[in-house]
């Protein structure tokens, strides 16, 4: 799960940079970028983090 | 008539004076007729060739008032070509104009270096707040971290840090537009220009990059690298294997900030996101709230959650416990040190105080410490409404919240932008705070992440909502002519660029380091052992007490403090 947190936050940096050849509008790129971010988030905090507390020293 | 006029005048005075307000003002005379414009006077070399400084005489007797000190007597005028002998030709119009350029730079370099200087003392003031919010049987490792992060951290980006960020820079105007630093690996993507690294300036020696301006340019941008590494040793404090700590900063420091540095100061793909793609004036941060705080943020943030809590800081539940720092006078006086070295950071990174709108170091420099106040009164008042005091300790990361923020947009926006910038971020500080410690449950002890990272990232936003596109350095940022424009004052384009940038710190800076430091983890492991933990890294891993007259009380597992 750790692997695919790291591959879902690369992504999110992957969609927002793709952002500029996906669109030539602002409004276009704005929202593609700020999608591309609400990836990068959900793969730290909804995939990463969880998969490294599940060992975390405090539940031992 | 002229006598008339002057008793009127006195009476107007003494109006003034006895009434506390002036009357009308009577109508002005008018004007002498203007004489017929004549051309501006040209200066030659014989006017200069006339003139000539105080005599050796009256240069003997002293120079009390420095009346003089720094004439035509301190300009040395020789042909280099041809002329060995100084004065040989007399003072022309090209020494004169050489010197006035010599002096511009000359002005430029000293502000550069002695701004560089005080942001190098920012080390001191990190030292002293992250040691004073850790225990004491971690002192002595703490210090060490901050101590040798400056080593560690100098001696990569001098071997390689440098030549990435800075080797495809190109000219800077402000300290003398030498070209010797025009190496950019580029790379065409959709159809554009994609600056990727620098390649000029290994060792300060390689392809012409022993040059004076390299130097200083060295100086002030080393400084900057250090303060994003010291970010991360104040997360992953009191559990961090030392021999770990100098290879991920020694990677750090030559590796992930001179790459995004790079991209957003060394002519990188970031910065030409407003000329490649006409996204305003391409990703803009002033002095490096993205650069160097987000960097060093959401690389904490990885260590963060690889390095795991330290033992007792959750329960069993997961309910995180507080475990106090053990000198809260040095955590102030820290805060008040790094404020004193954001005076350097910001207008410093003007790059000097003469020529392409460099004046504005005034405003700048008042931005800063507006938004370091407003800061500091966000997250005093938020915790004094939400729990009854006003901490001291959140307090100051308020203060330095505010001054994280502001430092992107510092070079962009008016007083009052300041002010709404760093009030938001105090009260964001203290938000992210409690979001990393009870929904992620990230054990950070000095609050670094939400103080660099999450402000860091505001602070680019900001720049994007609040730049009001009177600042102007030398007609153009990034290559794009005009000012800067956020979205409230017409510019939505800049804002997309803003958030590209925060998009990479978080897509690939953070997976950048969390890889990395993981690697390391594999390779040399990260986390000290918990007997160690649980006695403090003093001993074990520094050999040494920080206070060996004390009697340190040893925290039990899961315990509350």
């Amino acid at each position: 799960m750790a692997i695919a947190g790291i591959v879902i936050t690369f992504l999110g940096f992957l969609i927002s940079v793709f952002s500029l050849s996906l669109s030539s509008s602002v409004n276009g790129r704005l929202v593609i970028v700020l999608v591309g971010l609400a990836v990068s988030l959900i793969g730290i905090i909804g995939v990463l983090n969880p998969a490294y507390m599940k060992n975390a020293i405090w539940r031992k | 008539m002229k006598n008339t006029r002057l008793l009127l005048a006195l009476f107007l005075t003494l109006a003034t004076v006895v009434f506390g307000q002036a009357p009308a003002a009577p109508p002005p005379a008018a004007p002498p007729a203007a004489a017929p414009a004549a051309a501006p006077a040209m200066i030659t070399d014989a006017d200069i060739k006339g003139l000539s400084g105080p005599d050796a005489k009256a240069r003997a007797s002293g120079d009390p008032d420095g009346g003089l000190t720094g004439t035509t007597n301190d300009i040395t005028i020789a042909d280099p070509v041809t002329d060995k002998t100084p004065k040989a030709k007399g003072l022309t119009v090209g020494d004169l104009a050489n010197q006035i350029g010599q002096n511009k730079i000359a002005v430029n370099f000293v502000w550069t270096l002695v701004t560089g200087f005080l942001v190098m003392f920012m080390q001191a003031g990190f030292a002293i707040v992250e040691t004073g919010l850790c225990r004491v049987k971690n002192a002595n490792h703490t210090m060490m971290m901050n101590f040798m992060v400056y080593g560690v951290g100098m001696l990569a980006y001098w071997l390689i840090g440098f030549a990435i960020q800075m080797g495809g820079v190109g000219a800077v105007a402000n300290l003398g537009g030498s070209p010797v630093l025009s190496h950019e690996y580029v790379v065409t993507l959709f159809g554009k220009p994609w600056g990727m690294w620098g390649q000029g300036g290994y060792f300060l020696m390689h392809a012409g990059s022993y040059d004076v301006f390299v130097m200083v340019l060295f100086l002030f941008q080393m400084v900057f690298m250090d303060t994003a590494l010291t970010i991360v040793t104040g997360t992953a404090a009191e559990r961090w294997k030392y021999a770990a700590f100098i290879v991920s900063s020694f990677v750090m420091g030559g590796f992930t900030y001179p790459l995004f540095a790079n991209w957003a100061w060394g002519g990188g793909w970031l910065a030409t996101l407003g000329s490649s793609f006409g996204l305003g004036h391409g990703y803009a941060d002033f002095a490096g709230s993205g650069v160097v705080h987000a960097v060093g943020g959401v690389t904490a943030l990885a260590m963060g959650i690889l390095i795991g809590p330290r033992i007792g800081k959750f329960t069993r539940e997961g309910k995180p416990l507080a475990i106090p720092g053990h000198d809260l006078l040095v955590v102030l006086l820290g805060c008040f040190i790094l404020a004193f070295g954001w005076f350097g950071f910001n207008p410093g990174s003007t790059l000097g105080a003469s020529g392409n709108g460099a004046l504005r170091i005034g405003s700048i420099a008042v931005d800063t410490m507006l938004a370091g106040m407003a800061g500091s009164f966000g997250s005093m008042l938020y915790m004094w409404l939400r729990y009854g005091k006003p901490d001291a300790s959140m307090t100051g990361n308020g203060l330095l919240a505010g001054l994280v923020a502001i430092t992107a947009p510092s070079g962009f926006v008016n007083p009052v932008g300041a002010v709404i910038i760093g009030l938001i971020a105090g009260v964001l500080v203290c938000l992210s705070v409690e979001f990393v410690e009870k929904v992620m449950r990230v054990d950070d002890p000095v609050g670094a992440i939400s103080v660099h990272g999450t402000n860091g990232l505001w602070g680019v936003i900001s720049v994007g909502l609040f730049a009001d596109g009177k600042s102007n350095y030398g007609g153009s940022w990034n290559g794009v002519d005009g000012s800067v424009k956020g979205l409230f004052y017409g510019d939505p384009g800049q804002l997309v660029a803003q958030l590209i940038g925060v998009a990479t710190l978080v897509g690939f800076v953070f997976t950048f380091s969390f890889v990395v430091n993981w690697i390391i983890d594999m390779v040399v492991g990260q986390r000290v052992s918990a007997e160690a933990e649980l006695g403090g890294l003093d001993l074990p891993e520094m050999g040494a007490l920080c206070y060996p007259e004390f009697e340190v009380k040893t925290q039990s597992v899961g315990a509350s403090s």
